[in-house]
Formats: structure tokens, sequence, C-alpha cells
């Protein structure tokens, strides 16, 4: 058996797990336990999109605001993008790090069909650096430092269909760097009635996002910060695109909702979740979602606290007071901001517990009780 | 006063490369003037008490451009004739496809001298990160776990963002993230990744081979760049080594009427940082600089920079 062969085979039994009801493990592999592949084989060779080659010689990657400049034999920031002979290739096309079956809770989306499932899947690499990664092992490696699995787009839908999940999330790591991966396979789960949700940091350019919109379904970002300074010096990405890119997705009417993680010290004041607030409701309306994430100490930021609780609570206050209306807090299990209440009546109308919903109040998109309409995919 | 060794091959055939007996005459030459003695065994046993050697090769371009097999062979000859046991001697770089395409055979048994990228099974990088500036980084673990010295044995080549690639850009070879320090030249990046504690803590010597240097248009190989030199540039100081490169290649670009690297916008900027990083020395003025050449007789002689 070769090793394509193989992976194929390895592939199938992604598959038939996930069709079986058992969650693969998220991290398929770990660099201590790198395997010595056949690198050429094992990492894809797909063309990548939004390139343009130098005069005199190498290629300037065009999907990300970094716009790399890469010379043969070399590889973007994301380290998953390689110049082989001024032609720029997708080393992770069809090759998945990690994949399970999660709550679309846990992305989170908490306006887009809850109560269901994703079928989240990521590939190594990622376009910015954040020294508070949760997942670093998998989006701060090459892909060659990972077991991957072979799931072409069409086995991602096949899997989806199988287990009747009715979306598929990219996520995890940051699917800007998979792009070809990810459109391909979001326009072909629409062909099937499979959705698409995409959960980013907004790092992309305009001209890529504008056409992979139509074959989203809700896209979820990260907003790290409102100041440029905290991107520079702590996510090593640039603040300006990443709003610019918030109010294209509102304008496109796909779905979004908005994490902020809350890292004690960094981005942390009432002035900036003040400014934060103005922001959304100016520029992406007070109904869009805005999701407060309790830090825990990861990867680079291993000397600073979890987020206090009283430091979340005091971000969602003042969110609401400066009338955003559905603000929640994450990472904070049984809170009560986990929860979705109407603008209107104050009425509790999904009722959360971590990934768990214990209370679901709407008909349709409208409150039980009082008839606003709620604004999100129900 | 930084000590770094120039020796040039004056017996010819050198357009294709030099075979391990002519790296062997050369790397001798070298080491003796390095040290100042004509006595290798205290050469060796000085500079490698005890313990594994790893030997980091630059295998990015296949064999076309990448440390030629033959001067690593010459290099681990010497050493095992000066008793190294042959198994404590590692080539290594960071995937095994990437020697094994360079043409380097890989071993990674418990008998002979070995050869492994840190993509072997059961390597990997540490599990810690190490940290320097801006620069966080897993390292190889052939370098923090195997080996106790390290001996940097890359290729003089043009690049398109660090301006050029030598010793202290070879050592990106032994972090899990190079691609996240290429900005602004690799400056200061390259200074604080040869100044991890593993790499500064282990670096030994480097030998950077200059027998066919690409002046332009690297790290990729590009044959009508290509101009034999037909030299190795031998320090223990990291910076002087690449900073004596850096002149080498500088000299062959204007013989070839390219732009300096620095109005070509490509400055090799981060040997400054490394200077003050206190990894070596950088001014020209303050490296003593020797220039031997050799031939197949055995005679070395003093040579020519240029």
């Amino acid at each position: 058996m070769d090793r394509r062969a193989f992976m194929r085979c390895v592939g199938c039994t992604a598959a038939v797990a996930a069709s079986q009801n058992t969650f693969l493990p998220r991290f398929l592999g770990g660099i201590q336990n790198a395997m010595a592949f056949d690198y050429a084989d094992q990492l894809s060779s797909v063309e990548a999109r939004y390139y343009k080659k130098r005069e005199g010689g190498g290629v300037e990657c065009g999907i990300c605001p970094r716009h790399c400049y890469v010379t043969d034999l070399e590889r973007g920031y994301c380290g998953v993008r390689e110049n082989r002979g001024d032609i720029y290739y997708t080393l992770v096309y069809g090759l998945a790090c990690s994949l399970n079956v999660d709550p679309i809770e846990k992305k989170p989306l908490y306006h887009f069909l809850p109560r269901t499932t994703a079928l989240s899947m990521a590939t190594a690499g990622c376009n910015v650096n954040c020294k508070f990664c949760q997942n670093w092992e998998i989006s701060q490696v090459r892909p060659e430092q990972l077991n991957n699995l072979e799931l072409p787009p069409r086995a991602l839908v096949d899997i989806c269909r199988q287990r009747n999940v009715p979306t598929i999330a990219y996520t995890y790591s940051e699917p800007v760097i998979f792009y070809e991966y990810m459109y391909d396979t979001a326009e072909l789960g629409h062909k099937h009635d499979i959705r698409s949700v995409m959960i980013t940091g907004g790092y992309i350019e305009e001209k890529p996002l504008a056409d992979l919109l139509p074959h989203l379904d809700a896209v979820k970002v990260d907003l790290k910060a409102i100041r440029e300074q905290y991107y520079k010096d702590v996510v090593d990405g640039e603040l300006q695109p990443v709003l610019d890119r918030l109010v294209q997705i509102k304008e496109s009417g796909v779905w979004l909702e908005i994490v902020y993680l809350v890292v004690p010290t960094l981005n942390d004041t009432d002035a900036e979740f003040r400014e934060l607030a103005q922001w959304i409701k100016t520029n992406l309306g007070a109904d869009t979602p805005v999701h407060f994430s309790r830090f825990f100490p990861q990867y680079l930021l291993k000397n600073l606290p979890p987020t206090p609780e009283n430091t979340l609570q005091n971000a969602h206050d003042i969110c609401q007071a400066e009338g955003l209306e559905f603000v929640y807090l994450g990472n904070l299990r049984g809170h009560q901001a986990e929860s979705t209440y109407c603008p209107k009546c104050s009425k509790m109308l999904i009722g959360r517990r971590g990934y768990t919903i214990f209370e679901y109040n709407l008909d349709g998109n409208l409150c039980k009780f009082c008839g606003r309409e709620i604004p999100g995919l129900f | 006063m930084s000590r770094v060794i120039v020796v040039r091959w004056a017996g010819g055939k050198a357009d294709f490369g030099l075979d391990k007996a002519t790296y062997g005459i050369m790397l001798e030459a070298a080491l003796r003037a390095l040290r100042q003695t004509a006595d290798l065994d205290s050469v060796i046993g000085d500079m490698f008490p005890r313990g594994a050697i790893g030997i980091k090769t630059n295998c990015l371009t296949r064999k076309l451009n990448s440390t030629p097999v033959a001067l690593a062979d010459g290099l681990a000859e010497i050493l095992t004739e000066r008793g190294v046991d042959e198994n404590n001697i590692v080539v290594w770089d960071r995937s095994n496809r990437e020697l094994s395409e360079a043409g380097f055979l890989l071993n990674a048994s418990f008998t002979g001298r070995r050869c492994l990228g840190t993509d072997t099974s059961g390597v990997g990088y540490s599990s810690r990160f190490f940290e320097s500036g801006g620069v966080n980084s897993l390292v190889s673990e052939i370098l923090t776990r195997t080996v106790e010295h390290s001996i940097n044995l890359p290729v003089l080549k043009d690049h398109s963002l660090a301006g050029m690639s030598a010793g202290m850009k070879n050592m990106y070879g032994a972090i899990h993230n190079p691609n996240k320090y290429h900005g602004n030249n690799c400056s200061p990046y390259c200074a604080h990744v040869s100044n991890l504690a593993p790499i500064r803590s282990k670096h030994r010597m480097t030998i950077l081979d200059a027998v066919r240097v690409q002046f332009n248009g690297g790290p990729g190989y590009m044959a009508q760049y290509i101009e034999t030199y037909a030299g190795i540039i031998v320090s223990a100081d990291p910076i002087a080594c690449d900073r004596v490169g850096l002149e080498i290649l500088e000299h062959m670009r204007k013989k070839y009427g390219l732009p300096t690297l620095e109005n070509d916008g490509r400055p090799v900027k981060y040997l400054q940082p490394a200077t003050e990083l206190g990894l070596g020395e950088s001014d020209l003025s303050k490296i003593e600089l020797k220039v031997l050449s050799a031939d197949q007789t055995g005679s070395v002689r003093d040579g020519e920079l240029y």
C-alpha cells in the first residue's frame, strides 16, 4: 500500500468514525512525535489563489494584508503556502490536522442554528501569532510537523451528509490560510445543503473575502482588541483591516458574531470596552452579538492570571449600557450572560449552561413572549 | 578580536564542487590556522572534549546548492581520525527529505555516523519554548538533547529577504516556526535565533561553504548567478564568519554589475543586533582575517580574499 492509499484509508476511517459519533481526537498528532513523512507526497500541491508573480522573480501573496513576498522554495508567514518555481502552492489543501463534531455553541455562534452541531476542521498554520493562542500546537507549526488526514472537500461534505451534521465549521487555526480548501468545501457543501461557517481572526484581504462570502452562512470574528498597538504587540497583525472586514461581512448579509478575548492588563480597560461597544453599534449595529471570552494562561502568556469574573461582568455591563443588545460572556460556565434575553421584554429566550441548552423560547425568529424579532438563523 | 580563516582551493576543478579529500585538506589548514597550532589532535580535543557533535547542514536546494556531502564527510573524517566516536557525529537538518535530496544517507541507528532530520520519528522539537527578543520558538531536540557541540555547516548565498544566507540564517532550520521571522530583512530575528539558549551555548564553529557561491537570486538555485570562489570560511565567531562572507558576496555582486544588497533593498541588517547581543564581532576592523591558499600537494600559503 503506498502512502496515498494509506492516507485515503485513514480518511475513510475518519469518516466512519465521525459517522458513528465517535469524536476523533482534536489534535491528531503532536510535533513531539513528528513522523518522517515523505514530504512531497504528504503535502498538497494545489496552486494557491490571489497571488501575483513579481517582476524579477518571487510571488506576492494576496490572501491577507501581509502580502508576503515569497521567493523560490520559501514560504509565507503562515507556513503553509510555498513558492516553487514562482508558482505559489497551498500545502494544506485537503489535509485536515484536526476534526471534530462540536456543538455550534462552541464556536461560539449563539444566533445560528442553536442546538445543532458542526463538523469542525482545521489545517496547520496561521497568519498571525497571538501570544495567547490556545491552539498553537496546530496554528503555529508547519503542516509537515503534524499528522494530517487526507480529507478533500468531498470527504468533508460526505461526513456531514452521512451523520446529518448540518454545518461545516472552519475553525481551530485560521481558515484564511487554507482559503482554497475552505472555499471549495463551502461551495460543494451548499450544493448538498450543508452550511459553512468561518471562525476567523478576520485578517483577510477584501477580494478573497468578497468571493468567499456567498458560500458562507455565518462568520465569527475574533476581534482581539480595539487598539492598534495590541494587534502589533500581542497579535503580530493589524487592527484596521479586521475592522474593515467586519463591516464588509455585515454589509454582505452573512450572519456575524464577534468574540473579544479579555486578557488581563492588556485589553481590559473600561475605555476599551466602551470604545468597542461604540464602534460596533455605529458600524455593525446594536444587534450584532458580542461574546466576551475569559482568558486562561496559554502559549506565550502563561505569566498572566485568568480573567477575573468581575472584569468580564464589567465589559458586559458597559456594552449593554452603550446599547448593544446581545452581549454574552464565555468560558464562564453557569453565568447568566451565557443565555440570550429578549431586548424588548427581557425574558430568557435561550437558556444555556456551557454548550447545553436548557430553555428555548423562540418561535422561529420571534420572542415567544412579546413577538420581538431576534436576528440570526434559528 | 575574532579570528576568521578563509581557505581557498588553488588546485582547480572546483566548478562542479570539491571532493572529500580536497575539503579535508582545506579544513585541516583552516583548523590549524584558527587555533594557531599544528597539532590537530589537541584542536579537536579542546573544541569537543566529550559528547556528541552536531553538524547542521543547509539542504534547502537539494543537490544544486546545499551543504556538500563531501564537506560533511571531510569534516567527519577529521573528527573520527582524532578519536571522536563515529556515532557521536550527527549530521542533521530539519527534515529527512531535504537531507536525502541533498545526497546525504540517512542513519538514525546506534552504529556509524548519524544523519537525521528533526522530523525523524521520536525526535521532534523541544517541549518548551526558548525566547530571545521577539523570537519564541521550539528548538530541534537534536540540538537540545542529542548533541553537546554544534558545528554550523551552511552555504554562502544571496537571500531574497535577509540579503545573505550564511551561518546565522542557517539556524532558522533549527526552530519550528522560521516562517514567522522573515520580516524586516530577517532582522533582528536572525540575531535572536542565534541567541536562543541551546543554539548559542552549543555553537563551537561555523564552516561556511563558499566553493560555488550564488551571488544573486537566492535562496533558490539559479545557475546563472553561480560563481566559483573555491573557498571555505571558518570561525568560532558566528557573526565574524558571516561578515566575511558578506564581503565576498558583495564583491561578486559588484563584479557582475549588480547593486549592493543595501541598494537592492535587502541590506544585511542582522549582524549589528547580533553584535549587540554579544554573539561576536561584525566590525571588520576588529576581525583578524587570515586568507590561505591550499592545493593538492598539501602546501598551504597565504592567499587573497578576492
